[in-house]
């Protein structure tokens, strides 16, 4: 067991995205590189609709949560999910995010207002060190479903080199883990997200 | 979602033997802690699960469900806790290794019979799981049911990792057969719900059952008996004392003067905190897995070889008082702390508070992180009822009759998310079925008109007792059943009204109407909340009555209809033609599949349940054939 880096990583997303499946699946990625994993998921009613808010904890953490300003790296599957979960970055650590909204009620009804992707990214760059932001329902699409849009993330998150392990190694565990039917458009996703880093740096 | 997600990622089918009832000793997956549950209460060899879902304990029943156990065990989800836990006793009686799981407040429900199966104990053996939940994550209170262990008196284990998760489970279960005592195997919920490697061990095969033999003198607590049997359970604490003594989920590691005694996930918190602070050289630690009863005498060589100790325990200071008895007994020149500062008797522990708290036993200064400031005025994203949910139709032509001239007494499950503007459709809940009887006794004493919204589930649970009494005592109030026919806030698990072809051959349809007027409801009436004008019509006839009277509004949840009954709703709703009626239908029914842009207010066609109430709201909204349909 490799206990070489000890990674904090927040996951941020909206009930029904599927980002506790997405969550699971990185936790098996890493697991099957050898190191050790500790995950976690607030849920409860949040399956509703509300706030979902899981963690990855990699190379030898026995508590499954990260608390303010903690977390290396954060993924936002929802922008504005992003925003509310700034406080949970450590000092020099890294974002990345999906750039479209899924509004909540409020928004919808016309009582509050959805901030703007400037403000968003403005929070964002003033707090990491790094940060990416990717269209990951229309990658998505592209690859083949809404919800391949959380594989273009993670696939995105493997190729920054911030984790202990790259894209091909997310690309295993998708051949490992996942059900036939859905390993090619998740492959395709990945592909997406890499290339999306790749060409942006 | 999490539900529907199978172990180690196989989809159910895929493989001949789903991994966790796989016999490979040594093989390493990533387990949820409930999973971990399962798999443990596999290798102690369980015969027999009853349960009630809630969160945080729903994926340990859902588990033992999904994967079959081709045999193994059976698995009943019992109408509510205190049935769970009597099916249960009666199992263990009988012989069988037993496992009951629920949540914190289901063992209120529970207490009864648990209070006193701890005197008969238990031949084949019995382990209850309390899934606490600190910081109310899904729950209605945050009470600490370690209480219980001492209130009881029942050995108790608390895992903090998925590999505790899955050990200390067969160990309980172990345990419990050994000592034919019930044993409390307590979570909370950042246990149950984080994943972690978990080595597996061997499978075996289900326990024997222990042949039952007749014994009123000791099963029949009469109190000539009971008393005896008062005793006896004294003495099987002190037995179980002992094992706690030399447990090897109770371990002492570090050196120097200054001890920290831990237990529950705190654990984990002081590990990450004495790593990330690097005072770990500094400090010796107790880590308590085994609980109940407290290992007095590891304890007070613990305590003998420290100037000051630290304990650290979520919620109340049962530990810390337990220690600070201990000491006081036994003369011991040590400082206890605890409770106080940024440890506190409410909410969840957390690494940062147990580091400042270890910084303030060790005369240091913490260096707390940074965070950048929280952005204020952000949206808030509730919980919210799904578009196409019936509970929203039918809150919508309650409020249109009844406006806020009534008060409405709600219960447990996704209903009680009605208590959000604009349907504001919850005044006041306590637990599982007191919509009823709560709302009998405001009737009463306030004479407003009162409504009692409960799920299916809920009335079988405990709404039934509520409203025999309410006919017998001649209350006024509406009560009104919304039967979407699952449980669909914890997962859609089974519950007596679900329709028989979904329960297959080991449950059977019990009638809800037939149920209300077997309970001497004369006045009942079963409504279609998707059609609002019939409904509005019924509600604003029940208005004139008075008396105990019963709407069943009977629509399947949406979810459910969808992934369980397969019905697909092809027809999605759009909006024609911008119109008043068009915006007093978002303000009013507030579909969360509306939205509003530049162009003005559309219906998200991905989102729309396909309910079609909105047509029955706005003039210019329509129906159409769903284009992917």
């Amino acid at each position: 067991m490799s206990n070489a880096a000890r990674i904090r990583i927040y996951l941020t997303g909206v009930g029904g995205q599927g980002t506790l499946t997405a969550t699971t699946l990185l936790a098996r990625t890493a697991l099957d590189q050898g190191l050790e994993v500790t995950s976690g998921e607030i849920h409860g009613m949040a399956q509703r609709g509300g706030v979902v808010e899981s963690t990855i904890l990699l190379g030898g953490w026995m508590s499954p949560k990260i608390g303010h300003g903690e977390a290396d790296l954060i993924l936002g599957f929802e922008p504005l999910e992003t925003l509310r979960g700034m406080t949970h970055l450590a000092a020099g650590g890294s974002v990345l995010s999906n750039t479209e909204p899924l509004p909540p009620v409020g928004v919808s009804t016309g009582r509050e207002a959805y901030p703007d992707m400037a403000r968003i990214r403005a929070k964002v760059e003033g707090c990491a060190a790094h940060s990416w932001f990717l269209p990951c329902r229309t990658l998505g699409l592209q690859a083949g479903s809404v919800q391949a849009g959380n594989s273009v993330l993670l696939g995105a998150a493997c190729a920054t080199g911030l984790l202990p392990f790259g894209p091909d190694a997310l690309e295993a565990a998708i051949r490992t883990h996942l059900a036939p039917k859905l390993m090619d458009m998740n492959l395709r996703a990945v592909e997406l997200g890499v290339r999306a880093v790749t060409s942006a740096s | 979602m999490s539900e529907s997600t199978a172990p180690s990622g196989v989809t159910p089918g895929a493989r001949p033997v789903n991994p966790l009832l796989a016999d490979e000793p040594g093989a390493r997956r990533l387990l949820l802690g409930n999973e971990a549950i399962v798999r443990g209460a596999l290798e102690a060899g369980v015969n027999l699960v009853a349960c009630y879902p809630g969160t945080p304990s729903s994926e340990v029943p859902d588990t033992f469900r999904r994967i079959g156990g081709g045999g193994r065990y059976r698995l009943e989800y019992s109408v509510n806790e205190k049935v769970a836990m009597e099916v249960g006793a009666g199992s263990a009686l009988a012989g069988a290794m037993t496992l009951v799981t629920m949540k914190h407040v289901g063992v209120n429900v529970a207490a009864d019979p648990l209070l006193t199966m701890t005197y008969t104990g238990l031949p084949g053996g019995l382990v209850l799981l309390s899934a606490d939940d600190p910081g109310c994550h899904a729950s209605q209170n945050e009470q600490d049911n370690r209480t219980y262990a001492r209130f009881a008196g029942m050995p108790c284990f608390e895992p903090a990792t998925a590999q505790e998760a899955k050990d200390m489970t067969r160990d309980a279960l172990l345990l419990a057969r050994e000592l034919e005592q019930p044993v409390l195997l307590r979570t909370t919920t950042r246990v149950n719900h984080l994943r972690g490697a978990v080595e597996f061990g061997p499978l075996g095969q289900p326990a024997p059952i222990v042949p039952f033999e007749r014994n009123p003198r000791r099963f029949v607590p009469v109190p000539a008996v009971a008393r005896v049997r008062h005793a006896e359970l004294v003495r099987h604490l002190g037995v179980a004392r002992e094992k706690a003594e030399h447990s090897p989920w109770n371990t002492v590691r570090g050196d120097g003067r200054f001890g920290v005694i831990a237990s529950g996930i705190s654990r984990a918190y002081l590990s990450d905190a004495l790593h990330e602070t690097g005072w770990g050289g500094r400090v010796k630690v107790l880590d308590l897995g085994m609980t109940w009863p407290l290992p007095e005498e590891l304890l007070t060589d613990f305590l003998s070889e420290c100037d000051a100790v630290l304990v650290l325990e979520e919620l109340e200071p049962l530990l810390e008082n337990d220690v600070r008895a201990l000491v006081q007994r036994r003369g011991l020149p040590v400082a206890v702390s605890g409770k106080g500062g940024a440890l506190t008797i409410y909410g969840e522990y957390s690494t940062q508070s147990v580091t400042q708290a270890l910084a303030d036993l060790l005369g240091e200064t913490a260096r707390l992180p940074m965070a950048c400031d929280p952005e204020t005025a952000l949206p808030v994203r509730p919980p919210n009822l799904c578009p196409g949910c019936s509970h929203r139709a039918l809150y919508y032509a309650v409020r249109k009759v009844f406006g806020d001239d009534a008060v409405y007494s709600s219960d447990i499950g996704c209903y009680t998310l009605g208590l959000l503007p604009p349907l504001r459709m919850a005044d006041f809940l306590f637990c599982m079925g007191s919509s009823v009887s709560a709302g009998s006794g405001f009737a009463t004493a306030s004479g407003k008109p009162t409504l009692a919204f409960i799920g299916d589930s809920t009335f079988f649970h405990s709404g039934i007792t509520g409203l025999v009494n309410a006919v017998f005592n001649k209350h006024d109030l509406i009560v009104v059943v919304l039967d979407n026919g699952t449980t669909a806030m914890t997962g859609h698990q089974p519950n007596p009204g679900v329709i028989q072809d979904v329960l297959g051959n080991a449950c059977v349809h019990l009638d809800i109407e037939a149920v209300v007027r077997g309970c001497g409801v004369a006045d009942v009436v079963k409504v279609r909340p998707f059609n609002v004008k019939s409904t509005m019509k019924a509600l604003a006839e029940m208005k004139e009555r008075s008396g105990v009277r019963v709407i069943i509004a009977e629509e399947p949840c949406v979810l459910y209809a969808r992934r369980t009954l397969k019905k697909p709703r092809n027809q999605v709703a759009y909006v024609a033609e911008q119109s008043p009626s068009v915006a007093d239908c978002l303000e009013h029914l507030a579909c969360p599949a509306f939205f509003r842009d530049d162009t003005g207010i559309h219906v998200d066609e991905n989102l729309c349940g396909g309910c079609m109430v909105c047509l029955q709201v706005a003039d210019t909204i329509k129906a159409r054939k769903r284009s992917d349909a």
